[in-house]
């Protein structure tokens, strides 16, 4: 306690008596500034404010940029068939692993080994259901929780995620409204932009360093 | 693995690391083209200039008023069901960590990056105390097992050869078969991940740095691209933060802005692969995540610096541009600057960290080109402020007895005008007798410049013989 209480009174004695402002100033200062989240007093960049077919157009092909794949589904009924084709291309057993996902609950997955749960030491293939995508970066943001499980994020080798084709926004602006009209904070929210990468031996960028060789997303029309 | 500062020996190292041919040639490579691709990302986001005043403003706002945000974001900790420690001193921060470490009976405790564990000597301390601390980011892993201190901010490892990391796999994973084949850089990165992955699985405890603390959720950040972070912060029990008290921003739109600024200046990404938000341990319903998350809030000098001339260093974010651009830590690499932090950042930092007697020999180790503020996102004045410590260590009598002397020498040279004049001609020639093709090779008296650059020889006559009173009085260059 006492560490804590000699720290916060240094700064106090230099922001406040000796800076010649008063405390309740400051303290004024910090409520209002607080009061501000939501809103974003910086310049949002021109990338950050994309629309409609451009905005999803940018968000594929930042994707793209950041060594991630794409495909777009017509109907989440659609994702088991597809989930199979893209195991068969990419060499993998035909299994997945995910959460509790209400969306994935109702779907048919009789044609694989689609198990529910955290993630295990060996994961050739996860799945986890984005709650945005962010056209500005091509960024991936999901919250923690019983239908996502954080350790699937980075433990499968290939890491699959869906995205309804209205979940994409345009930048961190809009991401951040909706994680917060999402409901209470999560444990983790997770910002992933392709393929984990290291370049610390050699200094040549390698693809999986720790997490995912490999990142998929699935883009649903709705 | 040593953190006894050897920073007074700033010269001696340097001279060393100019001299080892294998570190000039690594360092050119790794350092190769981190300019260009800063450059490229910066240049094609048209508002980046805006969004680098947006972050100095946000920062200096929040320093400002940075008791009052510590607070704010403690109580949201709290709120969350996470704990916040308060560490006034390195060895406070590696007794609260050792404790909480101790209460889950800890053998092993798996690390993501983490500057603020490098500058409390975190690994020895907690190897001495018998429990086995693993560094899982790719880098670092490779400098722990080498027994080294990193050599770069963000690239802990920038300096290691291709060569030598396949060494230290052979030497330190002698459960492998001898005779493998690690040819390919994918045969190294394969083993380092299978090795760790395991790893993940058996720690207790993990503990990661912060690159930003926000004080409206409460929540630590990591900013990454390996993912070894995130495994070391969800598998094992408890997880634990170590950050020091200048990482506190007020909102998540305020974390977004210093994030356009970091990703770009740092790797020239627009957006690291991990950034991860973790608040609190795991929830009830959460089937992941660790059953204890603590916060350690290092001060160790830092509180002390606000409100001097060196508070804007507290701006600071890490991400390594100012290195990347310094011409001596291009040539001397980090390890010359003794202590955790080099080049221009931990010029200026370190001095406050571990003293000016300690530190006081790196703010000299600049040309003064003024590339690392330029490039430095936050708009920290570095050159500046490497300016404030030669003034401070000239007043406090810690300048070798032999600068001071010269310096004295100048100073009444250059209080008679008449005295300069002829002292700058008869310069001006000797240089000139001395080059040839307009370099000086070799030069009496300044032997530490020309054993390893060449000195311009100067082309005219001296600046005052060139910028005389025009007839009328009005100053401008002769024609
Ligand atoms: S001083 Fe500026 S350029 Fe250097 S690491 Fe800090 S933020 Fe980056």
């Amino acid at each position: 306690m006492s560490g804590r209480v000699r720290i916060l009174s240094r700064l106090r004695r230099s922001l406040s008596e000796e800076a010649g402002v008063t405390d309740e100033e400051r303290r004024e200062a910090v409520a209002a500034r607080l009061r501000l989240a939501g809103a974003q007093t910086a310049p949002v960049p021109e990338i950050a404010r994309t629309e409609g077919a451009a905005m999803l157009e940018r968000f594929e092909a930042k994707l793209r940029g950041v060594d991630a794949t794409v495909t777009r589904l017509g109907a989440m009924a659609d994702l088991p068939g597809a989930m199979v084709e893209e195991l068969r291309a990419r060499n993998l057993p035909r299994a997945i692993r995910m959460g509790e996902e209400p969306d994935f609950a109702g779907l048919d997955w009789a044609e694989l080994d689609a198990t529910r749960g955290v993630g295990r030491l060996e994961e050739p293939a996860t799945l986890s259901r984005g709650l945005c995508g962010v056209a500005e970066t091509g960024t991936v943001a999901l919250r923690s929780g019983p239908d996502n499980p954080v350790t699937l994020t980075f433990l499968g080798e290939t890491h699959f995620m869906v995205l309804k084709a209205s979940d994409v926004v345009p930048g961190l602006e809009e991401m951040w409204a909706r994680v917060r009209r999402a409901g209470p904070m999560s444990r983790t929210v997770n910002l992933v932009t392709g393929p984990s990468r290291s370049a610390d031996i050699g200094q040549v960028l390698q693809l999986g360093a720790h997490g995912p060789v490999a990142v998929h997303v699935f883009i649903v029309e709705d | 693995m040593t953190h006894q500062p050897t920073t007074p020996q700033f010269k001696a190292n340097s001279r060393a690391a100019i001299a080892d041919g294998g570190l000039q040639e690594q360092m050119t490579k790794a350092l190769g083209n981190s300019m260009a691709k800063r450059a490229y990302a910066s240049g094609a986001l048209p508002e980046f200039d805006q969004l680098r005043d947006a972050a100095r403003d946000l920062k200096n706002h929040t320093l400002a008023h940075l008791d009052l945000y510590l607070e704010a974001y403690e109580s949201k900790v709290q709120a969350d069901g996470g704990q916040v420690h308060w560490a006034e001193t390195a060895e406070d921060a590696r007794e609260i960590i050792l404790n909480i470490c101790r209460s889950v009976d800890a053998t092993s405790v798996n690390k993501g990056k983490s500057m603020i564990s490098e500058e409390i000597g975190l690994n020895d301390f907690l190897e001495e105390k018998g429990i086995a601390p693993v560094e899982t980011d790719l880098g670092e892993y490779i400098i722990q097992l080498r027994k080294e201190t990193p050599s770069h901010i963000i690239g802990p490892a920038i300096h290691v050869t291709v060569p030598q990391v396949r060494e230290a796999f052979r030497t330190h994973h002698p459960h492998l078969p001898i005779d493998r084949d690690l040819e390919g850089l994918d045969k190294l990165l394969l083993e380092a991940r299978a090795e760790l992955r395991a790893k993940y699985f058996e720690a207790e405890v993990g503990i990661t740095g912060a690159n930003m603390l926000i004080a409206e959720t409460g929540q630590s950040v990591i900013v990454t691209n390996e993912g070894n972070g995130d495994l070391s912060q969800s598998l094992p029990k408890v997880h634990i933060v170590i950050a020091s008290i200048e990482k506190v921003v007020p909102t998540l739109e305020d974390a977004s802005t210093v994030l356009r600024v970091l990703g770009r200046s740092a790797t020239g990404q627009e957006m690291s692969v991990y950034t991860t938000f973790s608040a609190g341990p795991r929830r009830e319903e959460d089937p992941d995540g660790p059953e204890e998350y603590h916060v350690v809030l290092l001060d160790n000098g830092r509180s002390a610096m606000v409100g001097t001339e060196f508070q804007e260093m507290l701006r600071c974010i890490r991400c390594g541009a100012c290195m990347n651009h310094c011409p001596v830590y291009r040539s001397v690499g980090g390890h010359a600057y003794g202590w955790v932090y080099p080049g221009p950042m931990g010029a200026v930092l370190t001095p406050s960290l571990i003293g000016l007697k300690q530190g006081g020999q790196l703010p000299n180790a600049s040309t003064f080109c003024g590339r690392c503020e330029e490039v430095c996102p936050m708009r920290i004045p570095l050159p500046k402020m490497m300016r404030h410590w030669r003034e401070r260590e000239f007043e406090r009598q810690l300048t070798p007895a032999g600068t001071r002397r010269g310096l004295r020498f100048w100073a009444s040279a250059a209080a008679r005008p008449g005295v300069y004049r002829a002292g700058a001609r008869l310069a001006a020639w000797g240089l000139r007798l001395l080059s040839s093709g307009g370099r000086v090779k070799r030069l009496p008296l300044a032997g530490a410049w020309t054993d390893v650059r060449d000195f311009p020889a100067p082309e005219g006559g001296t600046f005052m013989d060139r910028y005389r009173p025009d007839a009328d009085g009005k100053r401008g260059a002769k024609r």
